[in-house]
């Protein structure tokens, strides 16, 4: 996933970014397509309050 | 007179009148009417026709088309030139195919997945490696090969405008969906993964081993997910035959150690013996253990050797030693697995298997303890404290089982909050709300609904209404519908939204049984393991050249869906989450759409339901049609993606309670499946009863499957797991920046126990 060895000070080493897509986990958003990136930015978080 | 032509990629070439002829009465046979002298005849006038346009120039492949055509209608052979204009127009769809394909292999074999959002269609496929690249290849090729010859021409021109999108087209002529493997049926006996055979399975650690092999054989056998429906009952087998072994070792041990004599495994199998005679079954953890216990403590002590105390004692201290190290195999054989099914890319070589277990509501002692090990290793996470990707853990939640406090599982149930809060999973489904309930048999764990990660569900049978259970059944095939389109198109008149609705209804229903038919003509021997192993039900009931056709029947077909929310705005200027009004509209129509289903299973007696589509490709594929035909519409296409199933948009403000409610009852309707979401901030999360009242409030509302997401970031450099916003909150870099030697030192003392960055000394 990470690029761990490139350097061992963590230069060019990202965040891995654990995010739920249509059900599975998935480990870095690298990964996701276009679509999926921006509903999750867009995604509002759910207050406890009735 | 006409000596060559120039073919479409510039070449030039002698001309061939018999060609044309033959392309000529083609086209007359094709209509029934004409002959070859007919042929020859509209050949011989083509070239005339040419000669006067061309003049001594090589005419082109489309120029010589036309004249046949038009030279069949002077001929007047309407049908034959029509016959013609089709074939034309089909080759020209496959060669525009073929170039559209060569297009995209070039781009999966030399553009970065980073840039290239085809390439990241699929989240768990890198497509920047070797195995990756062929994999979307392959992709690419079958679906090409697909849509030109096993489409009809209406349902191909629907996928290819985005009416509809035919899910695993890839697959489209090969295989089905998913399945839930029923472990102890496929363990009892032992089986054969290809070469060489597995033998019934004698402790946690090889029931752990081969769940793992059983998903990942089963995976390349078909193109979605494996799901185990029973974990928890499965590996309680295993714990059971662990505890039993480690316990008359551990006999024999202590009998060895006391006596000061070599070998006392007689007496330790006398004792056990014994034992068994009294409770008529192996030593089990927590069940009928005094009896057990007296027995085989009398049968030592009757041997003179040992006064009745010291025998007892020694029972009693073998018996707690082999419960502990039962629990430390299978916490062992817990995180093995865990760890396996993130490792393993063993799906087609690029992938790890899309794989999700069930479990909670065993509650023997060694299900018990199965459940609270598989919490425990998703708990701990990977080697260096990552979240664990898969399985996707999914929690039965049953009321007298583990719902309330005094139910037996009602800690593993608590325990299962903390974990879920922590790591995303478990996931929740709730065997209470009546379209689960409705199947539910005490003491019958096959009749509680086990879903698929992705929220695929299967339960109703039409086809043998005998076997509505959740094991060894899954979706065959899915394909979605493109609501918001319908809804644009109606220009907010609700008759015409339903009249085209249902058109589409019927040609996604057709198409489906179309694919049925496909897969149903396959052999036992195109499915080595599902159907050669007796994994899908009723399988093992047929032979390697058998056709499947029969026992397919088990599985379902789904309709799906996407953009509720877009189809209520685009229709009606709101959706459900903004009103109540539009909360009965909405469910009118998916309701709707549900009849539907249950009409055409009867009709066909083929299990037909309908799916709240997972859409992860499909999110942006409608969408970026759409703009382009109808352009921005405020609500409606303005943004990226269209809103998941029934879901309220994730961008509008609601409250937890609110969504669960508004959501709740479209689970019911949904009977393929269906996923509701809460997001809560990373804080909330780590409050455990605030989680857990969002569970409780999923359970009362009548939510079939749903989870709850926080964000889980994690700094690979310092071990930091928890939100990060853009500055690490432990070692304050930020994301792609190193940090000093001084600094990582500094780290490593403050955090001896954290997983360090691998690389750092």
């Amino acid at each position: 996933m990470n690029i761990e060895s490139a350097n061992k000070n963590g230069k060019d080493v990202g965040f891995e970014r654990i995010r739920r897509i249509t059900g599975y986990l998935v480990g870095t958003m690298d990964k996701w397509n276009d679509a999926k990136k921006a509903e999750e930015r867009d995604r509002v978080k759910h207050s406890l309050t009735k | 007179m006409i000596k060559s032509i120039v073919k479409r990629d510039g070449r030039v070439v002698l001309y061939d009148e018999a060609k044309i002829a033959a392309a000529a009465l083609k086209a007359l046979e094709a209509s029934g009417a004409g002959d070859a002298a007919l042929a020859a005849q509209v050949a011989n006038a083509v070239e005339e026709r040419l000669t006067a346009q061309c003049g001594s120039e090589p005419p082109k492949i489309e120029q010589i088309q036309d004249a046949v055509e038009q030279e069949l209608m002077r001929a007047g052979c309407e049908d034959a030139a029509k016959q013609f204009i089709l074939y034309r127009a089909n080759r020209t769809r496959i060669r525009e195919a073929n170039t559209s394909l060569m297009r995209a292999i070039d781009e999966i074999t030399s553009v970065d997945a980073r840039v290239s959002d085809m390439k990241r269609d699929n989240a768990n496929i890198d497509g920047n490696t070797a195995m990756g690249s062929m994999l979307q290849i392959g992709t690419a090729g079958a679906k090409a090969y697909n849509a030109a010859y096993l489409l009809t021409p209406e349902q191909a021109k629907a996928y290819r405008e985005g009416d509809i999108h035919i899910h695993d087209f890839d697959f489209y002529a090969l295989t089905t969906t998913c399945c839930q493997i029923d472990l102890l049926r496929l363990f009892h006996g032992g089986f054969s993964t290809g070469h060489g055979y597995l033998r019934e399975p004698q402790g946690i650690a090889s029931y752990a081993a081969l769940a793992a092999i059983a998903i990942q054989s089963n995976q390349n056998d078909q193109h979605g997910g494996q799901g185990v429906p029973n974990f928890d009952y499965a590996m309680a087998e295993g714990v059971r035959k662990t505890f039993a072994k480690l316990y008359q070792s551990g006999l024999q041990d202590a009998l060895e150690d006391v006596l000061d004599s070599y070998d006392e495994s007689v007496l330790a199998k006398m004792a056990v013996d014994a034992g068994r005679a009294v409770t008529g079954e192996e030593p089990r953890l927590g069940t009928d253990t005094e009896d057990f216990d007296a027995a085989a403590a009398k049968v030592i002590a009757d041997t003179g050797r040992l006064s009745d105390e010291a025998a007892a004692h020694m029972v009693k201290h073998v018996r707690a030693r082999a419960l502990r190290r039962t629990d430390r195999e299978t916490y062992q054989a817990m995180e093995g697995f865990v760890h396996n099914l993130n490792t393993m890319h063993s799906r087609a070589g690029a992938q790890t298997p899309f794989s999700s277990i069930n479990y909670g509501t065993d509650t023997s002692p060694e299900g018990r303890l199965a459940i609270r090990n598989i919490l425990k290793a998703e708990d701990a996470g990977l080697g260096h404290g990552e979240t664990p990707i898969f399985p996707i853990h999914i929690f039965k939640v049953k009321e007298g089982v583990n719902y309330n406090p005094g139910d037996p599982n009602f800690d593993l149930f608590e325990y299962s909050c903390k974990v879920s809060a922590k790591r995303l999973f478990p996931n929740y489904v709730f065997l209470d709300s009546p379209f689960n309930l409705q199947y539910y048999k005490p003491g019958h764990p096959e009749t509680e609904v086990a879903t698929m990660g992705c929220r695929t569900r299967v339960m109703a049978n039409t086809a043998y209404p005998d076997a509505e259970i959740a094991y060894s059944r899954g979706n065959l095939s899915f394909t979605s519908i493109n609501l918001p389109r319908l809804a644009i198109e109606a220009k907010g008149d609700e008759k015409k939204f339903y009249e085209s609705l249902d058109a589409m209804l019927e040609l996604v229903a057709q198409q489906l049984y179309d694919r049925f038919e496909i897969q149903a003509a396959k052999h036992v021997y195109n499915y080595p393991f599902l159907m050669g192993q007796g994994v899908w039900l009723d399988s093992d009931k047929l032979g390697p050249n058998d056709e499947v056709r029969e026992v397919l029947r088990h599985g379902s077909l789904s309709i799906g869906f996407i953009g509720l929310a877009e189809t209520l705005t685009a229709l009606y200027g709101h959706h459900h989450g903004e009103t109540d009004e539009m909360q009965q509209k909405g469910l009118e129509i998916i309701g709707h759409m549900r009849e539907f289903c249950d009409k055409r299973s009867k009709q066909t007696g083929l299990n037909y339901g309908l799916l709240a589509t997972p859409a992860e490709g499909l999110s942006g594929r409608f969408i970026r049609m759409d703009q382009k035909r109808y352009g921005k519409i405020p609500g409606v296409t303005d943004r990226e993606y269209y809103t998941n199933s029934f879901h309220i948009p994730v961008w509008f403000p609601i409250s937890a309670y609110e969504k669960i409610q508004k959501e709740a009852p479209y689970h019911a309707l949904t009977n393929a499946g269906h996923i509701s979401y809460v997001e809560l901030d990373g804080d909330t999360a780590n409050n455990v009863e605030a989680f857990e009242a969002v569970v409780r409030c999923m359970h009362d509302a009548g939510i079939g499957y749903g989870s709850i997401n926080h964000p889980v970031d994690r700094d690979p450099v310092c071990g930091y797991v928890g939100v990060i916003g853009e500055v690490c909150p432990r070692c304050g870099r930020r994301s792609g920046e190193a940090l000093s030697e001084e600094k990582l030192a500094e780290l490593k003392k403050l955090y001896p126990n954290a997983t360090p960055y691998c690389g750092c000394t």
